[in-house]
């Protein structure tokens, strides 16, 4: 019996005609397409876009060099040089993030003790040459000054889930 | 069959055979058990304190330290059990009250053992509210770092200073939470050993400065290979993150350093990454250095040497070679220099008495292995600074002493030891000699034997005393007995008198003679035919060639330097300046630039330094040591053996076509041989003593961190107090009747060359010596190494 | 109207033209040459536009299927238009572009390769009826022709495979060839039905046969082979699911893998064109052509008898060409031996029944159809 089914149901197509009527359907349901740069969607607070190196309150930076976001980088995206700065404290003296190497999972600003690489949710950016996708510990200072009450209120947000 | 010794006990449901008296951890350590500790160590005593070690045995009430806990027969053992792991996780949170929350700062994190173990015991959350203990660093000086909050007070690092180091440096002050690691007074640690605590250390809380902050252990990439500074050819892990070796670790290797290094050993690859490094090779064009690539550098030397060697001949051309350098670096610069038609070559930079040469050992032997001198009974060093110079013999032979070995120095200095010596003889260079003859005299009436009629007339005057009479006495009734030529010995001015006496005490006290050779290939150099007398087969040359006093003596036309520093590394200072800088050719491979090379060389080419070339160490007792590269050389710099091997082609010279370093190794151990230490009946007969000099006598030493140009570059080391410090060291009596106090300034005055040096009261000196330390810039200009001198106040 | 502007087109520019230009013994031969032209432009164009637009249709369609909205950016006159300056961008993109022929690459056959595939799909329009007037060749073996012509294709496919000098291009054209021999013979197969049925390789003569109502089409007693038909030609122009030939998550682009510029959209417009004959020739062989689909009925016939008979046929043909998207957006890609065992095991055996049954027909009479 089945085996007729089954001979009826190819022979007269009708699996095929479900697959048509299936998709014939979802031709006229709403579409949802976002018409990005005039529509955007919403964004969470958690959003992983561009990095940001912070500083305290006081302006001394927050990284201590510990590194542990370069070694839990999946993607080898960082690269950082430590040194003992002359009031002792272990400070960066390069920290580099190969933004066209990162994938941001965001494991980086996870690993922080200090709360001091994160993701902005500034996805928006560009570079025209390699190397413009390099981005230095100046540059990612310069950042993270730059948005630094975006990224408070984004981290206080997220602190009583932590 | 077990024999008598064995037991039978049975550990997590093992049954498993154990020494009687073996405590439990080293059973277990041994079967692949893992039991978590932070004070015990393989290589010190027990201390019991960290009480990480717990574990359980059946009818033992509580749970015991398997450190401190020795094994009984039919023991039972649960290593994992509730009682166990719940001891084991209570030891941990009370160890972890008061560590500090910091490893994300701290070096040791990733390889440290509480980190690890913290993974394994502690729980995720602290019970503890109240304020931790703070504790403030102490400054030991620049090799150590101390981050003593982070201290858990296993004692490893007391125990080693105890143990090992054999002088307690650090210590544990106060009782309960006011316990502080610490000198008991503000001072550094001084111990040739100290960056050994470092490794002990489990935590953080004594980490290297030199290497404070530069990287993390989970980049560095570990490789194996030999340390180039003293003759034992410590085994050594190079920890290198890209292409710069951050730091250095000892290798495990009981034969030769157990788990230790010195200090030296340990700090000098700073000078790889020192700024003094050559990149580039050199020329002096019309007195302005330029940098040239390797093609035109060579050219240069072929038609300059080139020209030499036709108009002046080939005799003109002297090789002075580093014996630091690699064995296959001292065969390839022989084999050139002898195919070029010289026969100078020479690694003997620091001996000044050749007159015997012809009838010493195929190398300088120690006598014995490195791990026989834990078994001696007694031993007689003769002008050794032996705790500086051979830190890890010194160490074997302070086992042996503390054993009930009796050890007795003969030496210019009172050196200081750190094992109790049974007698020393601390006498000027000059009558070293004769003290040593009153020794082979009493040795001689002891034996009753007869001896050669040269020695009886040397000894004819010599007086003995009760001294001389206690060294023969124990050289004499002990089985084992060795009798060591130090450092020292090597720059005497009488090495062959020295020689033939101590050769003859040893003979007929039935002791081994040794020779503490002063650099790490100094076997090789001898083994490889980089000698003026004999062929790297070991037999005689027919045409002995000058030795490296004779070439600077005779100031030659051309010289070609193989990481040598002449005005530093040779015995007349003063000569090798002059020598060099009235040649018409200095061809300079060096792996670092200097003021000096900068002013009398004419072409510099970069080397690497060890941890950039493949090469081969033979240390003093004959062993052969070989190792990679394991980074690249830095800017342009090859390794020397290609650099000779080019040298070699460009002069068209045959048999300079090898393709590795491995080629050249396979070609000079094949001539050379077995490798097999004999050093009796090596010494000559007629002998005559010194005539005996008057007046004020100069001591030279090499202190620990100014051996080698590496040494000289590493810049932690120079921190330390092992270095020159280019003052005249006198006592106190000599001070007063000069007038002078510490810290003055006099006048130096040596073969007519005047200098101006700070004076150091330094009561270990003899009377009517000056000891100055060489290897400083201050003193080239005094010349030779031992000789007259005068001081005066200014 | 359509007939206006071509007698308008005559009469002022060509006639003129001819009459001034061409010596008198050649003037009537020149004038039909001319004519001729024309009428070939006036195919050709409104194809070869229809080619750009059904690319644009094809990624609205597939879009919306998926729930998105396809190309709405490219606009023209500075007006967005929902994207339909999209076509017109991207032939000026393929035009601007670089030819690439790899190095090892035959150059002669490369180049020959799309022309080779485009060409029949371009010719096999001179058959094609657009009404009862309205044929550039009205010739009696048009279905011949037409099937001969689209065999042709697979060997601009093939050629293409081989010149490339690339293995992936070459597995594309060893499937391709496969693929077209299998179903090319289902596709005969099915096409003899129409001939058996109509008793005409006429291709107005097969639509004049159905003339009645929307039963008396061919549909209806030709079903089995009229499916076997469309499928076949879904196979033919190696569109999903039997797209092995290009076959992007396995051969990469299959034939067309070294093809850039121009070059590759010459085989794009190939691949169109032949979609849109395929749907042209359902219309004219299974429904009816250019005939109403109220034809027979009262009223509705007599009130929508103004609507002229090209409107139908393309009306037909775009239901048709509407199909070949629907498909490519709901099924997956067949496997490369599910592909041979359909055309060899399943399509031939079922057109040849068919066909005893069809000829039954004919031979018995059987209303409506061979009353």
């Amino acid at each position: 019996m089945n085996k007729i089914k089954h001979y009826l149901n190819s022979l007269f197509l009708l699996e095929l005609m479900r697959g048509l009527y299936l998709t014939g359907s979802h031709l006229f349901k709403r579409k949802i397409t976002v018409q990005y740069p005039e529509e955007k969607t919403p964004q969470s607070h958690r959003f992983r876009g561009l990095h940001a190196l912070r500083r305290y309150p006081n302006g001394e930076e927050r990284c201590i060099a510990c590194k542990l976001c370069e070694a839990v980088c999946p993607a080898n995206a960082i690269t950082i040089a430590s040194e003992a700065r002359e009031d002792g404290s272990r400070r960066t003296t390069q920290y580099d993030i190969d933004l066209t190497k990162c994938i941001f999972c965001g494991f980086c600003e996870e690993s922080c003790p200090v709360d001091s690489i994160v993701e902005t949710r500034i996805f928006e950016y560009h570079g025209e040459k390699r190397g413009d996708l390099l981005l230095t510990k100046s540059q990612l200072l310069e950042i993270g000054d730059k948005f630094e009450k975006d990224i408070a209120a984004d981290r206080h947000e997220d602190a009583k889930f932590r | 069959m077990m024999s008598d010794d064995q037991i039978k006990i049975e550990i997590d449901g093992r049954k498993i055979s154990a020494d009687k008296g073996q405590m439990l951890i080293e059973v277990t350590d041994k079967n692949d058990i893992y039991i978590p500790r932070f004070c015990y160590h393989k290589k010190l005593t027990v201390a019991a304190n960290c009480r990480m070690c717990l574990v359980e045995v059946e009818k033992a009430p509580k749970p015991l330290p398997a450190c401190s806990t020795p094994v009984m027969d039919g023991m039972k053992v649960k290593t994992r059990s509730k009682l166990a792991i719940a001891a084991q996780k209570s030891v941990m949170e009370f160890l972890l009250i008061n560590h500090p929350l910091d490893c994300p700062i701290c070096d040791q994190g990733g390889e440290c053992e509480l980190q690890d173990l913290a993974m394994g015991y502690g729980s995720d959350v602290s019970r503890y509210q109240e304020r931790k203990r703070v504790v403030m660093d102490k400054n030991i000086g620049s090799l150590i770092q101390t981050d003593l909050t982070r201290c858990i007070h296993c004692t490893r690092c007391v125990r080693f200073g105890e143990e090992i180091a054999g002088i307690r440096e650090l210590g544990a002050t106060g009782r309960g939470e006011n316990m502080e690691i610490g000198t008991y007074i503000k001072k550094s640690v001084v111990s040739e050993m100290s960056g050994n605590v470092i490794d002990l250390c489990p935590v953080g809380a004594l980490t290297s400065k030199p290497f404070r902050y530069s990287a993390r252990t989970w980049e560095l990439v570990q490789r194996d290979t030999i340390a180039p500074h003293d003759s034992v050819g410590s085994n050594i892990h190079l920890h290198i993150k890209g292409d710069k070796v951050m730091r250095v670790v000892p290798a495990e290797n009981e034969a030769i350093n157990e788990t230790w290094i010195s200090d030296r050993d340990r700090f000098s690859y700073e000078a790889i990454n020192s700024d003094a490094r050559l990149h580039f090779p050199m020329i002096k064009e019309d007195g302005v250095w330029q940098q040239v690539d390797w093609q035109e550098a060579l050219n240069v030397i072929k038609e300059k040497l080139g020209n030499i060697l036709n108009q002046a001949g080939p005799a003109q051309l002297g090789t002075l070679i580093s014996p630091t350098a690699t064995l296959e670096e001292l065969y390839l610069a022989q084999k050139l220099t002898r195919a070029l038609g010289s026969n100078n070559i020479d690694s003997r930079l620091k001996q000044i008495d050749f007159s015997d040469q012809l009838v010493t050992p195929r190398f300088p032997w120690l006598g014995q292995s490195i791990v026989d001198f834990e078994e001696n009974q007694a031993a007689l060093l003769i002008g050794s600074n032996l705790r500086k110079d051979q830190p890890i013999i010194n160490h074997r032979l302070r086992k042996a002493a503390l054993n009930g070995a009796s050890v007795m120095v003969l030496n210019p200095i009172d050196y200081e030891f750190n094992f109790p010596l049974d007698c020393k003889i601390i006498s000027p260079p000059n009558s070293i000699t004769s003290e040593l003859s009153a020794i082979l005299k009493a040795v001689i009436k002891l034996s009753g034997e007869k001896v050669d009629t040269a020695i009886t007339k040397l000894l004819k005057d010599v007086t003995i005393n009760k001294t001389h009479q206690t060294i023969a006495d124990t050289l004499f009734n002990n089985d084992d007995a060795i009798v060591l030529l130090g450092n020292f010995t090597t720059t005497h001015p009488q090495l062959s008198l020295l020689r033939t006496l101590s050769g003859e005490i040893t003979k007929l006290t039935h002791s081994k003679l040794g020779y503490l050779s002063d650099s790490v290939n100094s076997s090789g150099a001898w083994l490889s035919g980089a000698l003026p007398h004999r062929l790297t087969s070991g037999s005689k040359n027919s045409n002995i060639g000058l030795s490296s006093h004779e070439m600077l003596a005779q100031k030659l036309k051309a010289y070609l330097l193989l990481a040598v520093e002449p005005e530093l590394d040779c015995w007349d200072t003063r000569l090798a300046q002059q020598a060099m800088q009235d040649a018409e050719l200095v061809v300079a491979l060096t792996a670092f630039q200097s003021e000096a090379l900068n002013n009398y060389a004419d072409v510099l080419l970069p080397i690497a330094t060890f941890t950039e070339t493949s090469g081969t160490y033979i240390n003093n007792e004959g062993t052969v040591q070989c190792f990679n590269g394991a980074v690249p050389p830095q800017g342009e710099a090859r390794p020397a053996w290609k650099v000779l091997r080019v040298l070699g082609n460009s002069f068209d010279v045959d048999g300079f076509d090898y393709e590795s370093s491995a080629e050249v190794y396979d070609e000079s151990i094949k001539a050379i041989g077995k490798i097999e230490g004999d050093n009796t009946n090596q010494w000559q007969l007629t002998v005559t003593a010194g005539t005996k000099k008057q007046g004020l006598q100069r001591i030279t030493e090499t202190p620990m961190n100014m051996i080698d140009s590496l040494t000289r570059h590493a810049t932690s080391l120079q921190k330390t107090n092992d270095v020159a410090d280019g003052a005249i060291h006198i006592n106190s009596t000599l001070a007063k009747k000069n007038k002078l106090s510490n810290a003055d300034d006099a006048t130096v005055e040596q073969d007519k060359q005047q200098v101006t040096m700070k004076v150091m009261v330094d009561e270990r000196v003899p009377d009517n010596c000056v000891l100055i330390q060489s290897a400083h810039p201050s003193q080239i200009e005094l010349g030779a190494a031992f000789g007259s001198i005068k001081i005066g106040k200014q | 109207m359509l007939e206006t502007l071509y007698h308008l087109i005559s009469q002022y520019i060509l006639l003129p033209l001819t009459l001034f230009v061409i010596p008198v013994d050649y003037q009537i031969e020149a004038m039909i040459f001319l004519q001729t032209t024309i009428k070939i432009f006036a195919i050709i164009i409104p194809v070869l536009i229809t080619v750009a637009y059904f690319t644009y249709a094809e990624r609205k369609v597939i879009g919306f299927i998926q729930g998105r909205i396809g190309p709405n950016r490219v606009g023209l006159f500075g007006f967005r238009l929902w994207g339909l300056g999209q076509p017109i961008a991207d032939a000026v993109k393929l035009i601007v572009k670089e030819i690439v022929i790899p190095l090892n690459a035959n150059r002669t056959l490369f180049v020959i390769a799309p022309i080779l595939s485009l060409a029949p799909a371009l010719a096999a329009w001179a058959v094609i009826p657009f009404d009862d007037t309205k044929v550039l060749a009205d010739i009696n073996a048009g279905l011949l022709y037409v099937l001969a012509l689209t065999s042709l294709a697979v060997y601009g496919v093939i050629i293409a495979g081989w010149a490339s000098n690339s293995k992936y291009a070459f597995l594309g054209a060893m499937r391709s060839a496969a693929q077209i021999v299998a179903y090319e013979i289902a596709m005969g197969f099915a096409l003899v039905g129409v001939l058996i049925a109509a008793g005409s390789l006429n291709l107005g003569e097969i639509v004049n046969a159905q003339a009645g109502s929307v039963v008396h089409w061919f549909w209806l007693p030709l079903l089995p082979l009229f499916v076997i038909y469309f499928i076949s030609g879904v196979a033919e122009t190696n569109r999903a699911p039997f797209d092995v030939a290009e076959g992007e998550s396995e051969i990469v682009a299959g034939f067309h893998v070294e093809y850039s510029g121009m070059a590759f959209s010459v085989f794009f417009m190939a691949e169109y064109a032949n979609m849109i004959l395929i749907a042209v020739l359902s219309a004219l062989l299974f429904f009816g052509g250019w005939l109403s689909p109220f034809q027979g009925i009262i009223y509705l016939e007599d009130f929508f008898s103004w609507v002229p008979g090209m409107f139908w046929l393309l009306a037909k043909t775009s239901i048709f060409m509407f199909l070949f998207l629907w498909f490519r957006a709901t099924f997956p890609r067949y496997r490369y031996d599910q592909i041979m065992r359909l055309g060899w095991k399943v399509f031939i055996p079922i057109t040849i029944v068919w066909l005893v049954i069809v000829s039954a027909l004919v031979v018995t009479n059987i209303p409506p159809w061979f009353s």
